[in-house]
């Protein structure tokens, strides 16, 4: 196959069997896998020999994608009540979004433990930038998102002051000017749930 | 006054086309910054812009918002300057909401928006230049757009007119043919599958006359699909400065075990 031939939607690209993986920018039909956007085909080895097959966009801020169940997205607090709290999701799988979808944090779903307890005050506050998992699509209004694992949470939070806070547990961080302490549902930082394009953009 | 003779001895048609030879294709990718994808198509003296914002968040009503797939939304308009007479249309009038139904139908048959679930796509159309085949010229250039755009697509959906002149089809027809008052259809191919995303008969015609009439109109859909084909080609070759090949790659989201929406 040659690497640097342009496919065209519609164009068939391989015969899907158990070597080739279809992926994004794909479609298997008929045990063919087939292009659906056009650009060039991306053909990566993975561990068990597979080799998936990818065609990108010709730049990675248009990617089209939109949130699924259980992706991880990055998204920005907005308002806090009581039962939920609602926030605009900024990034999907490592993707930027060029505009942000509109995500929803029910209160039982902002932490594993002890739900019923939960107070969202005390979890995020507007402006905080969380990573979360999509539970659902939600109702019309909303993509529906949860933090209730050790990995999500508040990543990056300011202070009353204005300081970017520093965590110091699962449950509060501290403003390393004022040396307050804040309530929020902190993140635990693991490398699988990095989102390599807001570390970019951050730096 | 004597009707125009539209074929002339020895086959020629009025613009100099033989009955089965298309006009000429220009096209342009990428002709707005600003907008997710965009195209400028020129068949003969039709020129045709379209532009696809989206998939986006769907806006204007609730109601609207598709949890299994994504709405497409097409607006169609035609400038005052299009054609030989200076008129204003309507932008809401009825027969630009029936166009926006027609490309609507025939974009989603090739959209795969099931990817797409809960957004919307948005894709205005504008005539500058009509003479004939307007329709075809908008839903080419739609796909051109899409394509831009980075919209997941079945396979490229192009469409093609068709009518009788002496007895004889004639492909591609430009305005002159088209108001000589003969039936015209116009069909929307997906070449892939062979299948027809779109169908349309402007006039009677005898059923004898239909069939083909039909395979004229596919044969001119496949060769401007084949025209769409290199061009796309063309223009991604010229912009391939632009490709980023640095994220590692990931089972595509369709691949994915969905868990079922309780």
């Amino acid at each position: 196959m040659d690497k640097d031939s342009i496919f065209i939607p519609g164009d068939i690209i391989c015969p899907a069997d158990n070597n080739y993986i279809s992926g994004n920018g794909t479609v298997t039909r008929k045990n063919t896998i087939y292009a659906s956007i056009a650009g060039k085909c991306n053909f990566q080895k993975i561990e068990d020999g597979k080799t998936v097959v990818e065609i990108r966009l010709k730049n990675s801020h248009n990617q089209n994608i939109v949130p699924t169940i259980d992706c991880l997205v990055a998204a920005r607090i907005t308002n806090v009540n009581p039962r939920f709290c609602k926030c605009a999701i900024i990034s999907v799988d490592d993707v930027l979004l060029p505009e942000s979808f509109r995500g929803l944090i029910r209160k039982e779903d902002a932490r594993a433990t002890e739900k019923d307890k939960v107070e969202l005050y005390k979890s995020f506050r507007p402006g905080d930038i969380i990573l979360a998992r999509v539970l659902s699509l939600g109702d019309a209004q909303a993509y529906l998102l949860t933090t209730a694992e050790n990995e999500l949470g508040v990543v990056s939070a300011t202070s009353e002051s204005g300081e970017t806070m520093i965590p110091i547990s699962w449950c509060e961080m501290q403003c390393p000017k004022t040396l307050a302490k804040e309530n929020r549902k902190v993140a635990r930082v693991h490398k699988d749930y990095i989102i390599n394009s807001l570390v970019t953009e951050a730096e | 006054m004597a009707a125009w003779e539209l074929l002339k001895d020895q086959n020629f048609r009025l613009d100099g086309r033989k009955p089965t030879e298309l006009r000429r294709i220009e096209t342009r990718l990428g002709v707005f910054p600003n907008a997710d994808g965009s195209a400028y198509l020129e068949q003969g003296n039709t020129k045709v812009l379209a532009t696809v914002y989206g998939p986006h968040e769907v806006k204007g009503g609730r109601g609207r918002s598709n949890p299994d797939k994504a709405v497409i939304n097409c607006q169609f308009s035609k400038s005052a300057f299009s054609s030989s007479e200076r008129k204003t249309h309507m932008k809401f009038g009825r027969n630009s909401s029936e166009t926006n139904q027609h490309l609507v139908q025939a974009l989603n048959a090739a959209v795969m928006s099931h990817l797409y679930a809960r957004c919307q796509i948005d894709v205005y159309v504008e005539i500058v230049q009509s003479d004939g085949s307007d329709f075809c010229a908008c839903l080419n250039a739609s796909t051109l757009a899409l394509i831009d755009a980075g919209i997941a697509l079945k396979d490229i959906v192009t469409c093609c007119s068709a009518t009788i002149v002496d007895e004889k089809s004639v492909v591609d027809v430009n305005y002159v043919e088209e108001s000589s008052g003969s039936a015209v259809l116009i069909v929307g191919l997906l070449p892939k599958d062979e299948q027809i995303a779109y169908m349309q008969m402007k006039g009677r015609l005898h059923a004898d006359h239909l069939e083909k009439l039909l395979d004229c109109a596919v044969e001119g859909c496949r060769n401007i699909n084949n025209i769409l084909k290199e061009r796309i080609g063309e223009h991604l070759k010229t912009h391939s400065s632009h490709f980023t090949l640095t994220r590692p790659a990931t089972p595509g989201r369709a691949e994915r075990s969905r868990p079922a929406i309780a």
